[in-house]
């Protein structure tokens, strides 16, 4: 076993988790796939690059303030993109999706260009275990991926805006009628998977560069992981992610590198032939 | 309903009269359009095949496709590879390339349809960008990052199809053809299945359909037309890259359709030559472009989600009922 191999897959991984989760959150509440949630993680890696060199601020605080204004740009999103598309066919949802991702990777480009940018690690240096070198980076990464689920899983369990949120996600309707103005609960549902992701693009920038179309490609990875994981299900997206995370760095080192993404729709579609509804999934029958 | 599907007769009917005058009219164009804006139109037609493919899969099957380019791509390198290594004559080249495709869309629409809306969604990005990693990878197909050039234009016996005039024809007469076949498909059994399946999946296997399968030959219809659209292009740019057949052009596809509307052909030829020229006459505008794009696409599913073409069918209802309204008045 490669230590070595294993922290880096699995920090990526969890990273594809975050982002995972933050489309799951997302479909849970409002039932649609975000077709934008890579372009978040991208533009969250952005706003840490600017506050952090741009602005010279250090890479905590740094995170801190992209992934608010991640919530932010998540509000906006919804507001312009999913709220008044609402009642409309998952056709026209999706496109408009598309549209709003292919403007926030322009947006990105005319806005901090297009040559690849990097920001600060979370921690310098590297820790040896045995043969292994380890970079702090990539403990840094599932540390503080770790703890902001376990801040989002307080919150939506715990407290009373999560009680609103999953209220909202269960029956817009009957949640109204109780007096949750859905509006808010649903743009408060996309400021929170905005972030999560965000805060993802800047653990993932020190890594791996930041430039506009790197949202594309992390994205159908992270669909890849909520489908291992099971649709819906916030566990299994973080398993899910692992899983991918780890298929990329073990794959990619043992059987080809060209082809990683291949190797993580193989295994996607094993997953689909032996467990259809993926590994946390439940099955659910199909409503007329 | 009932109108939809009265069956009229084929050549005659208004269809065939449109689609016939807008060819013959796209038939003066090369004695008005310089070379290049030629070349522009030539790219614009071919686009406009694989517009088709997503009219077919969209439009009547209701299943939205990311790996369209992706497609063209193989059919363009199934061409090459056919004239260049094998040695075919290019008939047999571009045959090859469009049953090719048709098959590989086919077998591919097998493991692809068993997810299902968002799912297949997303999975054709994936495929998309994995076609792409082949296109620049994969050295003895594709030529890898350097591409494949050399590839002769395409020849019957002794003609040469050779400057862009003559391309132009070639072309313009193969989405003759194509668009003909469509009208074909939409009043067959097959076609029928298509929408009942867009309609809704559930009852659609009530009544006896294979969803899974009738799915995936939709997807082979539209790997077909893929494949065509690939070869042409193979002919006409004599050079392939892997740069071409990118993920934003997938998605640039699926903007033109919904630009022109899905609800037929036309709207997919309105939705391709708006955008095709619009990227031409704002060349200045160029950095901006995508940009645009994407804004107007978001307004666009805002303001009329039907496309250009839905918008005027919604006129001209509204208007026909003012009519009967007022003749009922009378």
């Amino acid at each position: 076993m490669n230590l070595q191999l294993l922290f880096s897959g699995f920090s990526t991984g969890i990273i594809y988790s975050l982002i995972a989760m933050g489309m799951v959150l997302i479909f849970r509440s409002v039932g649609i796939m975000n077709f934008a949630q890579g372009e978040f993680l991208m533009f969250g890696g952005y706003f840490c690059y600017m506050f952090n060199r741009l602005l010279d601020l250090p890479i905590g605080l740094s995170l801190i303030l992209a992934s608010i204004c991640m919530g932010f740009v998540g509000v906006v999103f919804m507001r312009t993109s999913y709220w008044p598309l609402r009642h409309a066919e998952s056709k026209a949802i999706i496109v408009s999706a598309m549209g709003a991702s292919i403007a926030l990777k322009e947006g990105a480009r005319l806005i901090w260009g297009a040559v690849p940018v990097t920001v600060d690690r979370a921690s310098e240096g590297v820790v040896n275990i045995g043969t292994a070198v380890i970079m702090k980076q990539n403990i840094a990464i599932i540390v503080i991926a770790f703890m902001v689920m376990v801040l989002i899983y307080l919150l939506l369990e715990k407290t009373f805006i999560g009680n609103i949120m999953q209220a909202t996600a269960q029956d817009q309707y009957m949640a109204s009628l109780t007096g949750i103005p859905v509006i808010v609960s649903i743009g408060m549902t996309f400021a929170i998977s905005a972030m999560i992701t965000g805060i993802g693009g800047g653990l993932l920038a020190p890594l791996f560069f930041l430039n506009n179309t790197m949202g594309t490609t992390a994205g159908a990875k992270a669909f890849a992981a909520i489908v291992i994981g099971g649709f819906g299900s916030v566990p299994g997206a973080i398993v899910g992610g692992i899983i991918v995370g780890l298929v990329e760095a073990f794959g990619g080192a043992y059987i080809s590198s060209t082809y990683q993404l291949v190797l993580i729709y193989v295994v996607l579609f094993i997953v689909l032939m032996l467990r259809p509804q993926g590994l946390f999934g439940e099955k659910i029958q199909e409503k007329a | 309903m009932m109108k939809g599907t009265r069956k009229g007769n084929l050549i005659t009917g208004r269809y065939m009269i449109t689609l016939t005058c807008i060819t013959i009219a796209g038939c003066f164009l090369p004695l008005v359009l310089s070379s290049y804006m030629l070349r522009v139109m030539n790219i614009a037609l071919i686009s406009y095949m694989c517009v088709l493919s997503v009219y077919v899969l969209l439009g009547m099957c209701g299943q939205n496709s990311f790996a369209q380019a992706g497609f063209w791509g193989v059919g363009a390198y199934i061409t090459a590879n056919c004239l260049l290594k094998l040695n075919l004559g290019p008939i047999v080249s571009m045959i090859i390339a469009i049953a090719g495709t048709a098959l590989f869309a086919f077998v591919l629409g097998f493991a692809f349809f068993r997810l299902k809306q968002y799912y297949f969604t997303f999975a054709t990005i994936g495929l998309m960008t994995i076609f792409n990693g082949l296109f620049m990878n994969w050295k003895e197909v594709t030529g890898g990052a350097l591409g494949i050039s050399g590839i002769p234009p395409f020849a019957i016996f002794s003609f040469e199809f050779s400057n862009e005039t003559s391309k132009f024809f070639l072309i313009i007469f193969c989405a003759f053809v194509v668009t003909f076949l469509m009208k074909i498909l939409f009043n067959s059994s097959l076609g029928r299945q298509f929408m009942a399946i867009r309609d809704n999946e559930l009852a659609a296997g009530c009544m006896g359909i294979n969803p899974l399968l009738t799915k995936s030959k939709a997807f082979a219809i539209g790997g077909a037309l893929c494949g065509l659209g690939g070869a042409l292009y193979a002919y006409l740019s004599g050079y392939l890259s892997f740069q071409v057949f990118t993920y934003n052009q997938s998605t640039m596809y699926l903007i033109m359709i919904m630009l022109g509307g899905t609800i037929n052909p036309i709207g997919a030829l309105i939705g391709t030559m708006i955008i095709s020229l619009l990227q031409e006459f704002v060349r200045p505008l160029q950095n901006y472009m995508q940009l645009i794009y994407g804004v107007g696409i978001m307004l666009l599913m805002i303001v009329q989600p039907e496309g250009i073409l839905g918008g005027i069918k919604a006129l001209y209802g509204k208007y026909n009922e003012r009519k009967t309204l007022r003749r009922s008045e009378a």
